[in-house]
C-alpha cells in the first residue's frame, strides 16, 4: 500500500485546535499556564516548527540512538576507564551527573507544560517528543553513573544532588525553577529551549564530549553526544514562538525573558563548566579554553540566532563579554577553597605548566587569581592546612545563589550590588542579577539564600559540621583535592632548589 | 553587646564573605576579624600597613575607634577593608 509522504499530511494532522463548547477557552488554556500573551488562538496557529518529525520517525531514530550509546557502554564496561581515569576527569563526571541528571527529569515536566498548555499545535507536537527526550536523558544519566556507585560514594550524587540543600544545587534549582518549572508554556519555550538549550547545552554537551573523547572516556563522550542530538532538535521549540510574539507586538516581553534566562544560564555555566574546562580536564586533553568555547558557541552562534530572530543582544552584552574571561576563575577558586561543600573532588589545576596555559589563555591570570593561589600553595607546601580551608561562608547572590565575586590581586574589582526591598537588604553579584530581581521582585523576594538561612538559624550547629549536615554531605562524600595535593610536590621541589642555589 | 553580621569585601581577595562581628567592636576590630578570613589564606600580609574600614564606594574611612553600633551600618551591609600605609 502506498504511504503518503510525511509533508503531505503532517500539517493537517497536527492541526488539533478546536473551538471548545463545553468549557471556555480560558478554562481549556488557563492564561497563567498557557501564556497566550493576550493573543487569540489563531495567532498561535501560525506557529510553524522548523523541525517536523512524526511519532513513528521519532521512535525509530531514538531507538537507534539508545542502541548506540548503550552498546558502547556495554562494550567498554570491563575496560576500567573509570578506575584508571585521572581524578580530575572523575570529578568532571561527578559534577556533571549531579548537576544535570535529575534536572533533565524536571525538564520533562517543563516540556509537558508546553505539550498540554501551549495554544500552538506545532509546539504541542514538538514538545511531546521533547518530553520523551528529557525522560530519556534523565534515565540514561542515572543509569550510566550507577555502575560506579559501589566504587565511589560521590557517584551517588548523580541521583541525590537534586534533593539536597548543597549550595550549588540550591543555585541550579533556583535557576531551573525560575525558567522552566514556574513559567507558562510560551515563556518555557523562550527561556528553556531558545535561551538555555540553544545557547548553553550545546556547549556543555559538545564541549564536554570533545574533552571526554580526548580523555579516552568514549562511554561518556557517546552518551552526551547522543543526548545533544535530541537537544538540538527540541531547542528549536522556542524560535517560532518568538516569531509569533514579535509579529504581534510583544517583542519587549520576549526580549526580557531571553535576557533573564541567558544571564542565569551564564552564571550557572561559569561555576559548572568553566572550572571543568579550564582546571579539571587534564592539560593535555584540553581542546579549547572555556573563554574560547564561549566565544564560539555563545558569542558567535547565539548572537546570530538572536539577531536572525529579530531580537536585540541583551542590554548587558558588554558586561557579559568582559565576564567570560573572569567570572569562572573566581567560581573555581571559590568552589575549590570551600571544597568540603562539594560532592566531587575539585582538581586545583595550578601546576606551573597549567598556570602557563592559563596565563596564555587569560593574560594577567598570574597577577590576579594567581596571587590568591600563591598564598594557598604556600600553605599547602608548608603543611599549614588549617589556612587552606575556610572558616566562614562566602556571601552569595540573592539571584544566582552563587558567591559574589570579582577579580582579585592587582586587578581587584570585587563589588556588592545591594538593593533594599521592603525592609530587607538583598545582595547581588552583578548589576544584571539585581536587574533580574527588579523585573519582578515579588517572584524572588521570599527566597532565602544559603547565607540567609544560616543567619536565620536554620543551619545548626552554626559551623562547618552543621553546614555540611544541612547540605546532605555525608562522610565519604565530602569534597577534597582531587589529587590529594600531589601536584604541590613540584612547588616543594622548586622551593628546595631555590634554597640550595 | 549583640552579634551583628556584616559582609567583608577585603582588598585583594576575590569574594565577599560573611563577617560576624559584635555591635561593640571598633572598626579596627572589624578589620582584624575580616583579615582572619582573607590574610594568609588568599591575600598576602602587608607588613607596615594597617587596615581601614569604609562603606562600599565611600571615600572616607570610618574612624578607627568607632563602634559598629555607632556606624549606621545595616545588618549584612558590605564594608570594604582597605590596606593603608601605617
Ligand atoms: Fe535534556
Ligand atoms: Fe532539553
Amino acid at each position: 500500500m502506498a504511504v503518503l509522504n510525511r509533508m503531505d499530511w503532517y500539517d493537517l494532522a497536527r492541526t488539533t485546535n478546536w473551538t471548545p463548547s463545553y468549557v471556555t477557552e480560558d478554562e481549556l488554556f488557563p492564561p497563567k499556564l498557557s501564556g497566550d500573551f493576550g493573543l487569540p488562538q489563531n495567532a498561535w496557529e501560525k506557529y510553524d516548527e522548523p523541525y517536523k518529525q512524526t511519532y513513528p520517525e521519532y521512535v525509530k531514530v531514538q531507538r537507534d540512538k539508545d542502541a548506540g550509546a548503550y552498546s558502547v557502554k556495554a562494550a567498554l564496561e570491563r575496560s576500567r576507564i573509570f578506575e584508571n581515569a585521572d581524578p580530575g576527569w572523575k570529578s568532571v563526571m561527578k559534577a556533571h551527573y549531579g548537576a544535570i541528571a535529575r534536572g533533565e527529569y524536571a525538564a520533562a515536566s517543563a516540556e509537558a507544560r508546553m505539550m498540554r498548555f501551549s495554544k500552538a499545535p506545532g509546539m504541542r507536537n514538538m514538545s511531546t517528543l521533547g518530553c520523551l527526550d528529557e525522560i530519556r536523558h534523565g534515565q540514561m544519566q542515572l543509569y550510566f553513573p550507577h555502575e560506579h556507585v559501589s566504587k565511589d560514594r560521590q557517584m551517588d550524587w548523580a541521583f541525590k544532588a537534586y534533593d539536597t540543600n548543597e549550595w550549588a544545587m540550591i543555585a541550579a534549582r533556583h535557576f531551573f525553577d525560575d525558567i522552566m518549572m514556574t513559567r507558562d508554556a510560551i515563556s518555557v519555550s523562550i527561556m528553556l529551549t531558545f535561551s538555555f538549550e540553544t545557547g548553553f547545552t550545546n556547549m556543555q554537551f559538545l564541549g564536554l564530549a570533545a574533552d571526554a573523547a580526548e580523555a579516552g572516556d568514549h562511554t561518556f563522550a557517546n552518551l552526551i553526544s547522543s543526548i545533544q542530538t535530541d537537544e538540538s532538535r527540541h531547542a528549536q521549540i522556542g524560535g517560532p514562538a518568538l516569531k509569533v510574539l514579535i509579529e504581534n507586538g510583544q517583542k519587549a516581553e520576549a526580549q526580557k525573558r531571553v535576557d533573564i534566562a541567558v544571564w542565569g544560564a551564564w552564571k550557572l555555566f561559569s561555576v559548572l563548566t568553566g572550572p571543568i574546562m579550564d582546571y579539571y580536564t587534564p592539560l593535555e586533553h584540553r581542546k579549547q579554553s572555556f573563554k574560547e568555547f564561549m566565544e564560539e558557541w555563545i558569542v558567535a552562534q547565539f548572537e546570530r540566532a538572536l539577531t536572525d530572530m529579530g531580537l536585540d543582544l541583551p542590554w548587558y552584552w558588554d558586561i557579559f563579554l568582559k565576564d567570560i574571561a573572569q567570572t569562572h576563575h573566581g567560581m573555581h577558586l571559590g568552589a575549590y577553597y570551600w571544597r568540603p561543600t562539594l560532592w566531587w573532588n575539585p582538581a586545583a589545576g595550578v601546576t606551573p605548566d597549567e598556570r602557563a596555559w592559563l596565563e596564555e589563555k587569560y593574560p594577567g591570570w598570574n597577577d590576579t587569581w594567581g596571587q590568591c593561589w600563591d598564598v594557598f600553595i604556600d600553605n599547602v607546601v608548608d603543611g599549614n592546612m588549617a589556612k587552606a580551608y575556610p572558616e566562614t561562608l562566602p556571601y552569595v547572590c540573592n539571584m544566582c545563589q552563587l558567591p559574589i565575586l570579582g577579580t582579585p590581586g592587582k586587578g581587584w574589582n570585587v563589588k556588592d550590588y545591594p538593593l533594599e526591598y521592603k525592609g530587607r537588604l538583598y545582595h547581588f553579584g552583578s548589576e544584571v542579577d539585581r536587574w533580574v530581581f527588579e523585573q519582578e521582585p515579588e517572584r524572588y523576594a521570599g527566597h532565602l539564600s544559603i547565607v540567609d538561612r544560616f543567619l536565620a538559624g536554620m543551619i545548626q550547629p552554626m559551623d562547618l559540621g552543621g553546614a555540611l549536615q544541612y547540605m546532605g554531605l555525608a562522610p565519604g562524600e565530602i569534597g577534597d583535592d582531587a589529587h590529594n595535593y600531589a601536584w604541590a610536590e613540584i612547588y616543594r621541589a622548586l622551593r628546595a632548589a631555590k634554597k640550595a642555589s | 553587646m549583640a552579634l551583628y553580621p556584616l559582609t567583608s569585601n577585603f582588598e585583594g581577595d576575590f569574594v565577599l564573605q560573611l563577617l560576624p562581628v559584635d555591635t561593640e567592636n571598633t572598626m579596627d576590630e572589624v578589620a582584624a576579624a575580616a583579615a582572619v578570613h582573607s590574610v594568609g589564606r588568599r591575600v598576602r600580609d602587608r607588613p607596615g600597613c594597617i587596615l581601614r574600614v569604609r562603606r562600599q564606594d565611600a571615600q572616607e574611612f570610618f574612624p578607627r575607634t568607632m563602634k559598629v553600633a555607632e556606624s549606621g551600618l545595616k545588618p549584612t551591609e558590605t564594608v570594604e577593608i582597605i590596606w593603608q600605609a601605617a
